[in-house]
């Protein structure tokens, strides 16, 4: 087993490892540790396949930034985060993690089918450089770049107007809403000429000019 | 220049969404009570006149030949300008517009009088027109992220109800799920074939890469993450949730927009990347996926459909159901692609403009606090309302598929491309369905019209609104047109078809 064998398979148990205790872990924080496990064990993995500088904008973004943002905020919303044991529904995650362990096992076998029949040849040692990279995103997949400014943008229009719904405070709750159309008593039907619904209706216009 | 002429729709949607919100932050007068939200009521004029003016370029852009345009093709395959691509465009403008003149009413009526609403309805409507342009698995995943996630938060715009919060996360987690299956996929794709552009990893699955167990399970990952937006069975279990906890107005948006964005993603990965004959036939290839795909999401969506209580979970299982009719006509691509495209484009639209029409025709239906939920809120509308009423009929016989709608025509040339790719048993089977599916629309009619209220129960109130109005004539002056002057509809179809096949 040559050196960068034994490098590869210790980054990938890592990351799988860090993987499985962010899905196991009950602690948050013990979750977030998980997470910065498999963030710097794949920025491992980056670098025997010549991506020097994807794999420090891992840890610099990833593990740096994103993990660390996770920790205050399970930090500011303090014990109360971390949900009671749920014991309900085992039979299905157990289910659920055996057909899972099932569907790897068919996936393992498929790609160790595939090894050696061809793929792409090895790249480049300059391929995942800084100036590589630069040249590659100003000139050749300048389209994509550009394009990738408007996910950004819709991603925090998008997170901004989720985090003031909160605030709305003429939003009805559905509990409110409930009772509102259950308070609302529909008019006899014998009265129904006398015209009480475009009435309600008016009423309500009126109130909504006012504001 | 000229680029800039071929990308007019885009950059139109596109700055128009920069606009919007500038406007929403400097131009809006705060309401007249402190605290109290602003009137953006004139933000749903300038989201939906933008949108028509992206449609409107696209139009032009049509008019005066793509091809003509000197520069165009050199953002392939980066973005493919084509007539397919155009037809999208409108369709998905078209989708947007109605969208944002239906929540230019609904939303101040129910209390979520908010300016982002519209800044992403434009930028979810950017990102499916990049998806539909998308000729390289890096455009295609970031047109379908920015889709997505505008999506995502236009599903949890009702932050207060529990509901709405539910599906949003659902959405989200399932969707986050599937687009990283279908990131999977291409890299698996990437693998076996060392490109990333579609039209590359078409031209290398014809050769014998295209067989390996790579490539084939690469294209298994990149086909799941595509139908989950689609929300063809078994990947639909987001949609019920989502489509009835959103906004309507939002729901109206994914039901048309999305939908339409994620075919055309689903249309360009098969003409490009796996259009080889060994793909397409029936023995080694996708058609009999598909073929199982329609079959499940047309029969499941249309029994459940049929025993729902709420009329809003009804249309969605419906729009779960037209996505079944619509994998009929993908599946025909088997035999003559550009039939069967032309099929599937003119179903889009009209099940786009019956949709569209057939949510707004349900907001219409209902007041603040006392919104058309159920099929009991909307006993007797018919005698309380019958314009909303008889609107609301025109988008559900369309959406039926009774001739002389547009639901029809949509229909008939899918079956019709199906018939002549020999799938006879998947069109008699598709055709039984429809027949289950007139049940359930034709029930809301039996309510509107001849069922009364019980005596002292609540029922929905009817709203007022111009923007609403507005989007139901356009829709239904569409529905109309679609189905009795079909003629230019399909032809236009047909042009955009015969591009879009041979890539």
């Amino acid at each position: 087993m040559s050196t960068s064998l034994i490098y590869f398979w210790a980054c990938a148990a890592t990351a799988v490892l860090g993987g499985l205790s962010v899905v196991v872990a009950k602690n948050p924080i013990r979750g977030a540790m998980g997470l910065l496990m498999l963030i710097v064990s794949v920025a491992g993995l980056f670098l025997p396949l010549h991506a020097q500088f994807l794999a420090a904008i891992q840890l610099i973004v990833y593990a740096g930034a994103i993990v660390v943002l996770f920790l205050f905020v399970i930090m500011l919303l303090g014990p109360s985060a971390s949900t009671p044991v749920d014991r309900r529904g085992t039979f299905v995650r157990a289910a659920s993690g055996g057909l899972f362990a099932l569907a790897g096992g068919a996936f393992w076998v498929i790609l160790a089918r595939a090894v050696g029949t061809g793929g792409p040849a090895a790249p480049d040692p300059s391929f995942g450089g800084i100036d590589a990279v630069g040249s590659v995103l100003f000139t050749d997949a300048l389209v994509p770049f550009e394009l990738s400014s408007g996910l950004l943008m819709v991603a925090v229009v998008g997170a901004v107007a989720v985090a003031r719904g909160r605030q709305g405070k003429r939003s009805m709750s559905e509990s409110e809403l409930e009772v509102a159309r259950t308070s609302v008593p529909l008019p006899d039907p014998a009265d129904k000429g006398t015209g009480v619904f475009s009435h309600e209706i008016d009423d309500r216009d009126a109130g909504g000019h006012a504001r | 220049m000229s680029i800039a002429l071929a990308l007019s729709p885009l950059l139109a949607v596109g700055l128009g969404a920069l606009l919007l919100m500038l406007v929403e932050a400097i131009g809006t007068k705060a309401g007249p009570v402190p605290g109290t939200f602003r009137d953006v009521r004139g933000l749903a004029v300038g989201a939906a006149s933008t949108l028509f003016a992206g449609g409107a370029f696209a139009g032009c852009v049509w008019m005066y030949g793509v091809e003509r345009i000197p520069g165009a093709a050199s953002l392939a395959p980066w973005l493919i300008l084509d007539p397919f691509t155009l037809f999208f465009d409108v369709l998905l403008c078209l989708g947007g517009a109605i969208a944002a003149l239906l929540a230019g009413g609904y939303m101040p009526e129910h209390g979520l009088e908010r300016g982002e609403f519209y800044a992403l309805i434009l930028f979810t409507t950017f990102g499916a027109m990049v998806l539909a342009a998308a000729g390289d698995a890096l455009t295609l995943f970031l047109g379908l992220e920015t889709m997505s996630i505008g999506a995502y938060a236009m599903t949890a715009f009702r932050r207060a109800s529990a509901r709405s919060a539910e599906g949003a996360l659902k959405y989200f987690l399932l969707g986050s799920f599937a687009a990283a299956i279908l990131l999977y996929g291409f890299a698996l794709l990437y693998g076996a074939t060392g490109h990333t552009d579609l039209a590359g990893i078409g031209s290398a699955a014809r050769q014998a890469a295209g067989r390996s167990p790579l490539f084939i399970l690469g294209a298994a990952f990149v086909l799941v993450g595509i139908v989950f937006k689609v929300s063809a069975v078994p990947f639909h279990a987001w949609t019920p949730d989502a489509y009835e906890g959103a906004p309507t107005p939002a729901t109206a948006y994914m039901a048309v927009a999305v939908k339409a964005g994620a075919f055309a993603m689903l249309l360009r990965v098969l003409t490009l990347s796996l259009g080889s004959p060994a793909w397409t036939s029936w023995a080694s290839g996708w058609p009999p996926v598909m073929a199982t795909l329609a079959l499940l999401t047309m029969t499941y969506a249309n029994l459940v459909a049929g025993r729902q209580e709420s009329v809003k979970r009804m249309l969605a299982y419906s729009s779960i159901a037209h996505a079944g009719y619509v994998l009929v006509g993908v599946t025909a691509m088997m035999r003559d692609p550009k039939q069967a495209v032309a099929g599937v484009l003119y179903y889009l639209v009209a099940y786009g403009v019956s949709t569209g029409g057939a949510f707004g025709a349900l907001i219409l239906c209902g007041s603040r606090g006392r919104e058309a939920v159920s099929y009991e809120d909307i006993a007797g509308l018919g005698k309380r309302n019958p314009a909303v009423a008889l609107a609301f009929s025109l988008f559900l016989v369309s959406l039926a598929g009774i001739p002389p709608m547009a639901g029809f025509f949509g229909k008939w040339l899918v079956f019709r491309a199906a018939i002549d790719a020999g799938l006879y048993k998947l069109t008699a089977l598709a055709f039984l369905n429809s027949v289950v599916g007139a049940y359930y629309y034709l029930r809301v009619l039996v309510y509107m019209y001849m069922r009364e209220p019980a005596a002292g129960a609540v029922t929905a109130a009817p709203m007022r609104s111009g923007f609403v109005v507005t989007a139901l004539v356009v829709s239904a002056v569409l529905v109309l047109a679609l189905g009795l002057t079909p003629t230019s509809y399909i032809d236009a179809a047909m042009s955009a078809a015969g591009v879009g096949a041979s890539g």
